[in-house]
């Protein structure tokens, strides 16, 4: 198995080279970085619904649809990408897809510890710090002959772009995404007070991945690589694959295994309402309600949100502290009732 | 039909080594996911077919699906030509889970090369083959 211990390549280039090697068939271990920005989607994403191609655009960053699963990511130089290509027939490789994430992981969980971090696998794809924040987020998909296996070891995170990068039904869930993902998600620079030297970060990295697969062959990206990525980047950033339709509706985002932004709509007889929850096992921690209903008096919205965060997202629950809420703030809304707001949260138990 | 331990295996169906079983009626074979493969894959989110009408080969992916972070491929087990997808799976794959054989099939195609099922498993072949495939990657791993 071989080691490209690469620098840093172009935004694109980091992630289309994995591609590249698992089509090949060479089994490697890649730790990269992207010299530049870039917005990734899964293989299942629609890129129109999950990012705001606009602001990417201006902010001059590239998208890029990878061949793996999971979500809309922001990337940048202080990720240190670990990305491990092996043959399906290799022995470390399991058809029980969630035995290669824990077994694999257990060499970025010893580097973090390395440096003073301790950390944990999360099923499905998540490495949680001992206070549940996360500081790696992997996916992996089978290409060609290969199963492939990727992931970042965070540094720092620029947070504001990440929720720039995403397209949200509308700005003011914007602001609730930023938090959360500040509040979840954490880095070695938040954990440490300072970034550990890169090279020093990727020895460690190294070393125990050494540990799982055995003595790696260092090996240089060649001029022929160069021109087969540059093929390849030709067919992954044409509009074709790029902005294909494919089956998956944006519904939210997964901050971290266990808390997500679900999005809703709902269309009552009084207007349109729209709501954005930040959810921690069934608990509501934050939500925002909008649309183009009528309430009176016009102000009173922000007391139904703060009647329905802590609470959990059970519909009698939830009825009771909307129809708390008509009673108490003396409101009214004409052809909209807590059925309406609850179909818009999409509750349904 | 055949049980090799947790796993089913219709004794009528042929397999491909990728985990697709085929249903052959004539010169039409009928394609799934075996029960092995989507128990150890998980809860299938995502389901990308073929398209009717695509002249496909042997052992080529044909499509996708994604289950928990992971992007798996669907092969072709024979030659043809798509004649049909199950779009009730498309619309809801986790029908792959539950019937894998049934309800849960993926594409139909109108085989070109009858000779190509003599690369595919059947019966006790297959057994065996399955018992393999459990050592390797469920019991070797636990």
């Amino acid at each position: 198995m071989y080691l490209f211990n690469l620098d840093k390549l172009s935004g694109q280039q980091s992630m289309l080279f994995f591609h590249l090697l698992a089509r090949m068939g060479i089994e490697s271990l890649v730790l990269v970085s992207p010299k530049t920005p870039l917005a990734s989607i899964g293989y299942f994403q629609n890129a129109e619904e999950e990012v705001d191609l606009e602001f990417c655009k201006k902010a001059n960053i590239p998208l890029m649809r990878r061949e793996l699963g999971g979500g809309a990511t922001y990337l940048d130089e202080n990720q240190i990408f670990h990305q491990v290509i092996i043959r399906r027939d290799n022995p470390m490789f399991s058809r029980k897809i969630s035995e290669n994430y824990k077994r694999f992981s257990l060499a970025v969980i010893q580097t973090y510890k390395k440096f003073g971090i301790e950390t944990g696998f999360r099923p499905i794809n998540d490495i949680l710090t001992k206070k549940g924040r996360k500081i790696d987020g992997e996916g992996s998909g089978d290409i060609g002959d290969c199963f492939v296996w990727v992931g970042g070891i965070l540094l720092d995170f620029n947070y504001e772009a990440m929720s720039r990068v995403l397209k949200v039904p509308e700005e003011k869930f914007r602001d609730k995404i930023y938090k959360s993902m500040k509040e979840n998600l954490t880095t070695m620079k938040k954990e440490l007070g300072e970034i550990p030297p890169r090279e020093d970060i990727k020895s460690v990295l190294i070393e125990k991945f050494e540990k799982i697969f055995g003595k790696l062959k260092p090996a240089e990206l060649t001029p022929r690589m160069i021109k087969l990525m540059e093929n390849l980047e030709k067919e992954f950033t044409s509009p074709a694959f790029l902005f294909k339709k494919t089956p998956k509706i944006l519904t939210g985002v997964k901050i971290r295994e266990g808390i997500e932004i679900i999005y809703g709509m709902h269309k009552a007889k009084g207007g349109l309402i729209r709501a954005a929850q930040e959810v921690e096992k069934e608990r509501i921690n934050e939500i925002s309600l909008s649309g183009d209903f009528t309430l009176y008096p016009k102000d009173r919205l922000e007391g139904l949100e703060k009647n329905l965060k802590g609470k959990i997202r059970k519909k009698s629950l939830l009825n009771s502290k909307i129809e708390e809420f008509y009673n108490k703030e003396r409101v009214q809304t004409p052809g909209v009732n807590s059925e309406d707001f609850l179909k818009a949260m999409k509750v349904e138990k | 039909m055949a049980k090799v331990e947790d796993y089913n295996m219709p004794d009528e169906l042929y397999y491909h080594k990728e985990h697709m079983w085929a249903k052959v009626e004539g010169d039409k074979v009928k394609v799934g996911l075996n029960d092995f493969s989507q128990k150890l894959a998980g809860e299938i989110s995502y389901i990308e077919m073929p398209e009717e009408g695509d002249e496909v080969k042997q052992d080529d992916a044909v499509g996708s699906y994604e289950t928990g972070k992971w992007l798996g491929k669907l092969y072709t087990p024979v030659s043809g030509e798509i004649l049909s997808m199950n779009e009730d799976a498309e619309d809801d794959p986790t029908l792959v889970n539950e019937d894998p054989y049934g309800e849960g099939w993926i594409f139909e195609i109108k085989m070109s090369d009858s000779t190509e099922l003599d690369n595919l498993m059947k019966g006790e072949k297959a057994i065996e083959w399955l018992k393999g495939e459990i050592t390797k990657h469920v019991k070797e791993k636990k």
